[in-house]
């Protein structure tokens, strides 16, 4: 089937998915789960083609004269991607669905709504070759991240941190989208596939440094590296099953997704892959240190997600082609075990109420199908063989070996690893089968929904390990060759011979055993320090977002300060500063047009009327008159447009004179007639100056504009086509309703818009205020 | 401000200035006039009502709600692209029908319908909204 017609069923589907969840019962995730399930396999059935080197392209047209269009690739890369997201997002469906059982059927539909919402946000993005729809994607997986962050929206730690995670993410998809739009400048073309093809030419722009910041700007947030690392931890708020999918198995991966793909597109600018590798190890090094002073058992997995993120970064920063094996070995290995764990810490945490790691202990006796899938995943995490973490692990220390790197990321990578071991026994072995005292009993045990994810998870995690000739060639290679760019041969396999990176693990294993025996001791030392939580945490963002938020408040303070004459002197002053700025930028020039003809009696005597007018508006001390000697300028203009062989105008500016005066009426009424003066002399001194400048700019920018020759060709343009082409004799009008309709269109919604928002302002107070204030 | 010459009159010229209006609005195409200025000047008849009369009596002449003469005005303008979206992938690309003996019949009279209908209601819920709070 069409991969565009795959991406449309998915999100279709979403909406359907919410009325099967809503009415179908105790059956509805099960029948949810078919669409995911469809998807899976409908993205395996292309598996054989992709696996020879195949990419699949198709293209719809969207907005062709933007260039813009539904651009999509299916490669080896992609592939793997979509099968994580149906896949793993068939188990979330399953899971969720047992894990909101005691929920009242319309929430549960809700999150089933969202969870489906965001998958065809996932496949959209990582199937996306025009860069634009990829944008329109990866925006809506940052949305549909608040959604289910925010779930339990009547918690506030759930709605800051859903807030937070938007205004990150959301935040850094806005410099990813000005990335793009200078690559579209650059390129001429948005599509990924032929930014690939002609990569020498973007790395030549001068836009160069920009792009890649831009682009690394949005890839950092999403994928939570450091210095933005601390929104991933916060969003463990949301329920588990949106943790398991969202923050550690699939949307936290599309950083790392973009960075892969612009790999081989920057492959010639060095700084790129050291800026990843810096901060790729920066993210590592302090995850893994704050992993151990988590003390929520999702913390701690949440900790330990955003270090594998940053190994990840710190992989596709590594050149050769082992990186981009051990980069897509990592990306699959990680998927699985992760997203098991996290399923089994959402078990362990629904049946007994406690969230902190430390309170929980011997949950084997009670849940013991979880507890055998959380050994086996832990078992792959910590890369312990035959387990497909093992080689996933002996790749990436390959991949660091083979790298013109120097020893700095192996340090670091040895490091970080021990703690993942560490963070592996930690929260499998401590809370499933240590400290049997702790926990008495459960709310309730195990149902099939609960295990069939993580099962399954940490069985192929076991599976892959023993025989990984099922993924290597059918799925890691074409990924890496896609990757890499070319075709590589990968031997993925669990025995490599007595290599140094063998040397490694073991001693990666015997520092993290060390660790884990110490855990409950070198826990209440590091929760003991203070300086961690001032300089790792999300102090920094409070402090931009506190900024914001106090600058708004005291711009609004300065400019609405309720003053109707404040306001009019601001906008006075602005516009006068704004035309003067741009009449002296082009040149300052001035000119006065002399005809030399004899002075016209009628038009100069309206003129002197207008004057009148203006003079007495600015003297009267009374409203009303005020109102009338503006509304004699007002006449004044009009007549003249009539004189001047411009009907139109004249007849909408007498309409408008008339109805502003019926309009202004109705707020004279209310007020007293005579205003006493409340202006002191200075102020009217400002108010004089104001005004004086204002008539100046006005007229020596009309009589600098009428010395200029006028330009007829648009004139003559509108004259000559509105009969032939728009059947009209009135040229103002077939303008207006014709040729500019676009415009007039905006113009009407504004003046709609404009009309509700008077007509909530104006609403009538209640009439217990309004008794009150008459009273008053 | 009630006045028995004042509302006998103001009825007389609501009738007036609403048939105005409307001519106004049917001229645009070739003469001065449009619906811009057609419905200045219809909100202008329902003001006058209003001012003679009271905010409630004006709302019984004309029984539908200012807003949702906007909203009808503004959906009107819109539907009114719409046969050239489909005639000619162009929206807001009027399509005319020409009869035999000259009479020609443009989409963009629905247009400026549209508009007079937006500019209408949009004046009148300023003048309702004010006049009310007076009375």
């Amino acid at each position: 089937m069409s991969l565009i017609a795959l991406i449309f069923i998915s999100l279709i589907g979403s909406l359907v998915a919410h009325r099967v969840a809503l009415y179908a019962g105790k059956a509805g995730p099960w029948l949810v789960a078919l669409l995911p399930a469809f998807l899976f396999f409908s993205f395996l059935g292309h598996a054989g083609a992709i696996g020879t080197g195949e990419v699949i392209f198709e293209r719809i047209d969207w907005v062709p004269s933007l260039g813009i269009g539904l651009g999509v690739r299916l490669d080896g890369f992609s592939l793997l991607f979509t099968l994580l997201i149906t896949g793993i997002g068939t188990l979330v469906t399953l899971y969720a669905g047992a894990y909101f059982a005691e929920y009242p059927a319309k929430k549960r539909a809700m999150f089933l709504f969202f969870i489906i919402l965001f998958m065809s946000a996932m496949l959209g993005t990582v199937l996306a070759d025009d860069l634009i729809m990829m944008f329109v994607f990866w925006e809506m997986t940052s949305v549909t991240s608040f959604m289910l962050i925010g779930f339990e929206a009547t918690k506030p730690e759930a709605r800051k941190a859903a807030l937070q995670s938007l205004l990150v993410t959301a935040g850094g998809g806005l410099s990813l989208f000005a990335g793009i739009l200078l690559i579209g400048m650059t390129l001429g073309t948005f599509s990924l596939s032929e930014v690939a093809l002609r990569a020498d030419e973007l790395v030549a722009s001068p836009y160069l440094a920009a792009i890649i910041v831009l682009i690394l700007g949005g890839a950092f947030t999403k994928s939570a590296q450091f210095p933005f690392h601390f929104w991933l931890p916060n969003a463990m708020a949301a329920p588990t099953p949106a943790s398991a999918y969202l923050h550690s198995a699939t949307m936290v991966k599309l950083g790392v997704y973009l960075l892969a793909r612009f790999d081989s597109i920057f492959a010639s600018v060095p700084a790129f892959g050291l800026t990843l590798v810096a901060f790729g190890s920066a993210t590592m090094l302090i995850a893994a240190f704050l992993a151990l002073r988590a003390i929520g058992y999702k913390g701690v997995l949440a900790q330990s997600t955003v270090a594998s993120l940053g190994i990840l970064v710190m992989l596709i920063g590594l050149d050769g082609y082992v990186a981009s094996v051990a980069t897509v070995g990592f990306i699959l290995t990680h998927a699985l075990y992760k997203a098991a764990l996290f399923f089994c810490a959402g078990t362990a945490i629904h049946a007994t109420g406690i969230t902190r790691l430390r309170g929980l202990g011997g949950l084997a006796r009670f849940l013991p199908f979880t507890a055998a899938a959380a050994a086996l995943a832990s078992l792959s995490m910590a890369g312990l063989p035959p387990f497909i973490g093992f080689i996933s692990k002996e790749y990436l220390f390959e991949a660091q070996l083979e790298s013109s790197m120097n020893w700095i990321p192996v340090l670091v990578a040895v490091l970080v690893n021990a703690v993942m071991v560490a963070v592996a026994g930690a929260v499998s072995l401590k809370p499933f089968f240590f400290n049997r005292e702790r926990i008495e009993s459960v709310k309730h045990g195990e149902t099939l929904g609960l295990l069939v994810g993580p099962l399954i998870l940490a069985t192929l995690g076991t599976l892959f390990g023993i025989a990984p000739w099922l993924v290597a060639q059918s799925l890691v290679q074409p990924a890496a060759s896609a990757l890499y760019g070319s075709p590589i041969d990968v031997s993925f396999s669990l025995w490599h011979g007595l290599t140094p990176m063998l040397a490694l693990s073991a001693l990666v294993v015997a520092l993290g055993t060390a660790i884990v025996v110490y855990w409950d001791r070198l826990h209440i030392a590091l929760r003991r320090m203070r300086w961690p939580d001032r300089l790792l945490g999300d102090k920094g963002y409070h402090a931009v977002f506190d900024g914001v938020i106090g600058a708004a408040n005291g711009s609004t303070r300065f400019f609405q300060n309720g003053d109707q004459r404040r306001y009019t002197l601001i906008v006075a002053i602005a516009t006068i500063a704004l035309i003067g700025w741009a009449y002296f930028r082009s040149g300052g020039n001035f000119a006065i047009l002399a005809t030399g003809g004899p002075i016209l009696i009628a038009p100069t005597a309206l003129l002197i009327l207008a004057v009148a007018g203006a003079v007495a508006a600015a003297r009267t001390q009374s409203l009303i008159t005020a109102v009338v000697a503006v509304g004699i300028v007002g006449y004044v203009s009009a007549l003249l447009f009539l004189m001047n062989g411009a009907p139109d105008l004249a007849l909408t500016q007498f309409s408008v004179e008339t109805l502003v005066v019926v309009v202004i009426m109705a707020v004279l009424v209310r007020l007293p007639t005579y205003a006493p003066s409340t202006r002191t002399a200075g102020e009217r001194r400002i108010d004089i100056g104001v005004s004086a400048a204002f008539a100046l700019l006005v007229f020596v920018g009309l009589a600098t504009m009428t010395a200029e020759p006028l330009d007829m060709r648009l004139t003559e343009f509108f004259s000559q086509r509105s009969l032939t082409e728009a059947y009209g004799h009135n040229v103002v009008n077939v303008v207006i309703v014709d040729f500019r309709a676009l415009d007039t269109l905006g113009e009407i919604a504004v003046v709609g818009f404009a009309t509700l928002a008077v007509w909530g302002l104006l609403r009538r107070r209640r009439p217990a205020n309004a008794t009150l204030a008459r009273k008053g | 401000m009630s006045s028995i010459i004042f509302s006998a009159m103001a009825r007389l010229f609501f009738w007036a200035m609403l048939a105005v209006s409307i001519f106004i609005l049917y001229r645009g195409h070739d003469e001065p006039g449009g619906g811009f200025v057609g419905g200045l000047v219809a909100a202008c008849s329902v003001a006058i009502l209003a001012l003679a009369d009271g905010v409630p009596s004006a709302r019984g002449m004309i029984r539908v709600h200012p807003v949702i003469l906007v909203g009808i005005g503004l959906v009107l303008a819109i539907v009114s692209g719409l046969p050239g979206l489909v005639l000619d992938a162009s929206f807001l690309t009027h399509q005319w029908l020409e009869f035999p003996n000259g009479f020609k019949l443009g989409t963009t009279m629905i247009f400026d319908l549209g508009v007079y209908l937006v500019v209408f209601g949009g004046f009148l819920s300023l003048v309702f909204r004010l006049y009310e709070e007076v009375s």
